[in-house]
């Protein structure tokens, strides 16, 4: 009973932004690992939907492969197992997993997106004369992305979240950051509820985004 | 109205398979050019699949097209530059939604043709004035009705200055009320000399502008003719069943 100290919470105004630097990294992990999915989530995608039989097998393998596993192992495998061939730091071993991770989510997300536009826009771009290169990329994509916006979203978010797995290499993020200022203050409720708050903010800006994203594409697509 | 020169669009002996359901049989048409050419026939009579392989968005088994003297070998490249030669109108428009209608219009021109923007542009917007539609040039398909997306559509095919214009049953999707300014433009292209198929259901059509009707059953060609012959005096009792449910008292 000695060591219990009751909750201040009138310190979290005056230390919340001591968490500033914490939340630009928790924003670059983030981004750089959007960004890396969306890249691989493309080729994953355009892979899964090859007539190359064996394009699309090693595409299948990649999202069962990183679906079927948890994020945790994956920034593990890439930060201390990759050790004897490789030392990767901390903050690109974040970033690496994020985005591979996230290219197996956004792979399906596009590949949903991309299904879900009706057959007869690739047999119009076709019947013009263009190649299924150009097609996908002027007729079909297009379309597809504005599709996929609603869902990219949801997974963004779940990316910023997952942004926090990389306090367990020590990556000085949010979370990390939370737990820091907790043991050296011994206010572990009143830090973590700064970390909340501060996830909240993130998250609400990126959903608001999101929403103003979807609203200026709306575009109808009855056919 | 039968021309003597060599026809720009031969279809011999085509056979197609929709695994083993056979939709059609030995198909083989000549065209000639400024010819057109109506099919008619009850659905799944192999109408539609017909004019697919013509532009080998379905791949007949057995069977060849020649187009302007040409046998297409249904590679990639050579299907990429024919295709440019052979308009095609879809029943359900396929519009490009995100783009406008002067864009799906020079869609072709520019990305496939590489014709200059420029140019491409003045081009569409004379195709667009043909088809009535000069003054939606930049509004998109969305806002237009299922009548002004066809016109639209056909100019769009027009745009690449094809060889051959095939039109898969160009007014089935619309309300009867904007039939007529769909065929109204089909009309005019025919007399402007286009070479053109046209799978219809539209017998006023057929009776004022094909050169020639074809009545295809169960995947052959049963019977076919001038429109005169074949609406007055059809041979087959199931061309006659056919007409006698389709066409209208007045015809």
């Amino acid at each position: 009973m000695s060591n219990i100290i009751p909750w201040d919470f009138s310190v979290i105004p005056e230390k919340f932004l001591l968490f500033r630097d914490a939340a630009l990294l928790t924003l670059e992990i983030t981004t750089l690992g959007i960004v890396t999915g969306l890249i691989l989530g493309l080729i994953v995608a355009l892979g899964k939907l090859s007539q190359h039989k064996i394009t699309s097998k090693i595409a299948s393998a990649y999202i069962f492969i990183i679906r079927g596993t948890p994020l945790l192992l994956q920034l593990f495998i890439i930060y201390y197992g990759l050790t004897s061939i490789v030392t990767i730091p901390p903050f690109p071993s974040a970033i690496i997993a994020l985005g591979v991770h996230n290219g197996a989510y956004i792979g399906e997300i596009f590949r949903g997106a991309i299904q879900s536009i009706h057959y007869g826009q690739m047999e119009a771009a076709r019947s013009l004369g263009m190649t299924h290169r150009k097609s996908m990329r002027r007729i079909i994509l297009p379309q597809a992305f504005k599709r996929a916006v609603p869902p990219l979203g949801n997974q963004f978010i779940i990316a910023l979240k997952d942004s926090s797995l990389a306090s367990t290499i020590a990556v000085p993020e949010l979370l990390l950051r939370g737990r820091q200022m907790g043991s050296s203050t011994f206010m572990y409720m009143e830090m973590l509820i700064i970390v909340a708050l501060w996830y909240l903010i993130m998250t609400s800006v990126l959903s608001y985004g999101v929403h103003r994203l979807e609203q200026r594409l709306k575009v109808s697509d009855h056919d | 109205m039968t021309k003597t020169k060599e026809p720009i669009l031969q279809i011999n002996h085509l056979e197609k398979y929709f695994g083993e359901l056979q939709v059609l049989k030995d198909i083989s048409i000549d065209v000639a050019e400024s010819e057109v050419v109506v099919v008619i026939g009850a659905s799944g009579s192999g109408k539609s699949t017909l004019l697919r392989c013509v532009n080998f968005l379905e791949y007949a088994q057995k069977g060849s097209i020649y187009l302007d003297g040409e046998h297409i070998k249904p590679t990639h490249k050579v299907l990429n530059r024919i295709r440019q030669d052979v308009g095609m109108v879809f029943q359900h428009f396929n519009l490009f939604p995100h783009m406008s209608v002067m864009g799906n219009v020079i869609e072709g021109p520019v990305h496939v043709k590489g014709m200059p923007k420029k140019a491409a542009r003045e081009l569409g917007l004379q195709l667009l004035e043909k088809v009535g539609l000069e003054d939606k040039a930049e509004v998109y398909p969305e806002m237009l009705s299922g009548g002004q997306k066809q016109r639209v559509a056909i100019a769009r095919a027009l745009a690449m200055q094809p060889k051959v214009m095939l039109f898969d049953e160009p007014t089935s999707a619309l309300d009867p009320e904007l039939v007529g300014e769909v065929i109204g433009v089909m009309e005019e292209l025919g007399k402007e000399g286009m070479t053109m198929v046209v799978v219809t259901h539209e017998m006023w059509f057929a009776k004022e502008a094909a050169d020639r009707v074809i009545f295809m059953d169960e995947g052959i060609i049963l019977e076919e003719g001038t429109p005169e012959k074949m609406f007055s005096s059809p041979e087959h009792a199931r061309t006659k069943e056919f007409l006698s449910q389709i066409l209208p008292q007045e015809l």
